[in-house]
């Protein structure tokens, strides 16, 4: 007898949110629809062979539950910290009513198609029904607002279970100062940055908390140790992206109405012809150029005249690059050399 | 596996809130459900019946998930007993899958305020506050960006002054359709009047913006995020301490040797791709295909005509 695994899997819910105590595997492999029960007629492989095929699909349905977001609990033996049995807390479990207005029922939808393809696609859809349930609004297809990450990343849903069951992780990962190297972390945290995802993370290695861009961990991420093996530090200390250091001062050349970001953390010192003089602080000369140098022209830099000079040495050198423009088939380098 | 069948962990979720909301609404007519859930009649229907069939141990008739039969045949779903079960929590991943995306609009800086009231109701409503967040990287100014917010709200044409990334400007009337973010960059997509076609334009490059009476005529593009299409795939060598650069373009291809890395992506804007390979300008060894070429050739010009 086959049975819908759906069905199988709502029969174990309902049953473990009744049960009063817990219910022992061998109670739930007993009375659950969908289980084949023990059968003591059988000839002793047989009951073997059905006993680890139970075990198995029981151990599938758990994962599936821990999937689903359902607080499957373990119940313990007292004396010898066996697993004796399991239940459902259907209180701790429910979805909280939130009452979200059309409007922000659309916004919500937008997550499908943010994560279209990523491994938190199918956890988008599945958070969207859930959402769907407890309010009179459907979350549905926005139309007037989109959104899309390019880089992401296959890591992200193992490094978000395993961040919630406080499991540290290790991956080998490429920096631009280590090279390739195997790292142990604490996981804190999932960034999201200009379409990019990140890790903040506690490097057991290093000691210290590091941010990992997740495009740089190569092959698969594995957890270590036991659930539980560290807190998460409230408030959590701001990430640095490399921003430690001395201050320093930079005038930077802005036209009318362009480089909003300058302006709104620099301080306007005037004007210079058709440049608007704003003035701010930066810890590394490179950040202050590329930024000037994304502005393609309609920013530059006044003083410090070394940063300046960086600006015009990178363009100069780019433009050299622009003007040859070569197809693409001769691109490929690596047979050039 | 590779099969149509739906999987399992989607499908009782939606059974779970079947029944969660039909506790809360009473009773609803199959239809309304499809719609609700976004599924067909037809698996309403399945679901339904499978809802029904369902239980405590044991499977005496009180033990079963129960709907009025008669209401049933009429096509209402009205639930009688829901035997303590309802829809369950945000799992780690669904909370962190749907937080995230609504804070990289947010941070985007031009999304509609009902993004910031759903994010923080959401936020309020886990357990989990930090799992995830996303860090603003745009330039957007806040009153350009509640301009086109308005506009596509009253869908009105919106007069602006754009900035290329030549720094050419041009005075333009638009009738805007969506706010979409690509990467953390909000770009609204429109109708433009000048050009006569569907553009994208980045809201950063809007230097300012005001609401025009004219009302939208032309319908949205029938390919939502048709911004996205590459238009054609880069190839670009660089000094392999470039890396860095290089790895974040959207689908990129590398490979590394002799020191020299060359990357392989599609580009959509390209006057973005330029400004970035403008920054690593002194490792560059090529840049293709032409129109990329020429792009950063005439960025680089312009920095050296400011700059001098």
């Amino acid at each position: 007898m086959t049975i819908d695994p759906a069905e199988r899997l709502l029969n174990l819910i309902i049953a473990l949110t009744h049960a009063r105590v817990r219910m022992t595997r061998a109670q739930i492999r007993a009375t659950v629809v969908g289980y084949e029960p023990a059968d003591a007629h059988l000839a002793p492989d047989d009951v073997r062979r059905r006993e680890a095929a139970f075990e198995r699909m029981f151990e599938r349905d758990k994962e599936e539950l821990r999937r689903m977001g359902i607080p499957l609990r373990t119940v313990l033996d007292p004396t010898h910290g066996d697993a004796i049995g399991y239940k459902i807390d259907a209180s701790d479990a429910a979805m909280p009513g939130i009452a979200f207005t059309s409007a922000e029922a659309a916004a919500l939808a937008l997550a499908a198609e943010y994560w279209q393809g990523a491994t938190l696609g199918p956890d988008a859809h599945q958070g969207l029904t859930k959402i769907a349930s407890t309010s009179s609004a459907a979350p549905r297809t926005p139309l007037t607002l989109g959104a899309r990450a390019s880089s992401t990343s296959d890591a992200t849903a193992t490094l978000v279970d395993a961040r919630a069951r406080r499991l540290a992780v290790a991956f080998d990962y490429t920096s631009a100062s280590a090279g390739l190297s195997r790292r142990t972390v604490e996981p804190w945290q999932i960034i999201l940055r200009a379409g990019a995802e990140y890790l903040y993370a506690f490097d057991r290695d290093r000691g210290e908390p590091r941010t990992f861009r997740l495009g740089r961990i190569h092959g698969s991420v594995t957890t270590v140790g036991k659930e539980g093996a560290y807190t998460i530090p409230r408030p959590l200390p701001k990430p640095s992206w490399g921003d430690t250091g001395a201050v320093h001062h930079a005038v930077v050349g802005l036209r009318p109405e362009a480089g909003h970001a300058i302006r709104r953390r620099g301080r306007a010192l005037g004007t210079e012809g058709d440049w608007d003089l704003v003035e701010v602080q930066y810890r590394h000369a490179d950040a202050i150029k590329d930024e000037v140098l994304a502005l393609a022209g309609r920013a530059r830099v006044m003083e410090p005249a070394l940063i300046a000079q960086q600006v015009e040495r990178e363009a100069a050198a780019a433009l050299r690059v622009g003007e040859v423009p070569i197809d693409a088939e001769s691109a490929g380098g690596g047979d050039r050399g | 596996m590779g099969t149509v069948a739906e999987r399992t962990a989607p499908r009782v979720t939606r059974l779970l809130g079947l029944v969660t909301y039909l506790e809360r609404a009473g009773e609803a007519s199959i239809e309304e459900l499809a719609e609700h859930f976004g599924v067909t009649s037809a698996q309403v229907r399945r679901d339904i019946e499978l809802l029904w069939v369902s239980g405590v141990p044991g499977h005496a008739p009180q033990d079963l998930i129960d709907f009025d039969a008669w209401a049933f045949d009429e096509g209402v779903i009205r639930l009688t007993n829901s035997q303590g079960v309802g829809q369950v929590r945000l799992s780690p991943r669904e909370g962190v899958a749907l937080i995230g995306a609504l804070s990289a609009v947010v941070a985007g800086g031009a999304a509609p305020q009902a993004a910031h009231t759903a994010l923080a109701k959401l936020v309020d409503a886990v357990a989990d506050k930090d799992a995830v967040r996303s860090v603003t990287t745009a330039s957007v100014d806040p009153a350009v960006a509640a301009t086109l917010r308005d506009a596509i709200e009253c869908r009105v044409v919106v007069e602006l002054d754009y900035a290329d990334a030549n720094d050419r400007r041009t005075s333009r009337v638009i009738e805007p359709h969506r706010i979409v973010v690509i990467d953390g960059m909000p770009y609204v997509e429109c109708w433009c009047r000048r050009a006569g076609d569907y553009r994208t334009l980045r809201v950063d490059r809007i230097m300012s913006a005001s609401m025009g009476t004219d009302a939208v005529t032309a319908p949205a593009s029938e390919t939502p995020g048709f911004s996205l299409v590459p238009k054609f795939e880069a190839v670009v060598a660089a000094d392999a301490p470039a890396r860095w650069l290089l790895e974040s373009f959207p689908g990129v291809q590398l490979e590394e040797g002799d020191g020299v890395v060359t990357a392989r992506f599609g580009v959509a804007d390209v006057s973005a791709v330029a400004g970035q390979l403008l920054t690593i300008g002194t490792a560059l060894r090529s840049v293709g295909p032409p129109p990329l070429a020429r792009e950063l050739a005439r960025q680089a010009r312009a920095v050296l005509a400011a700059q001098a």
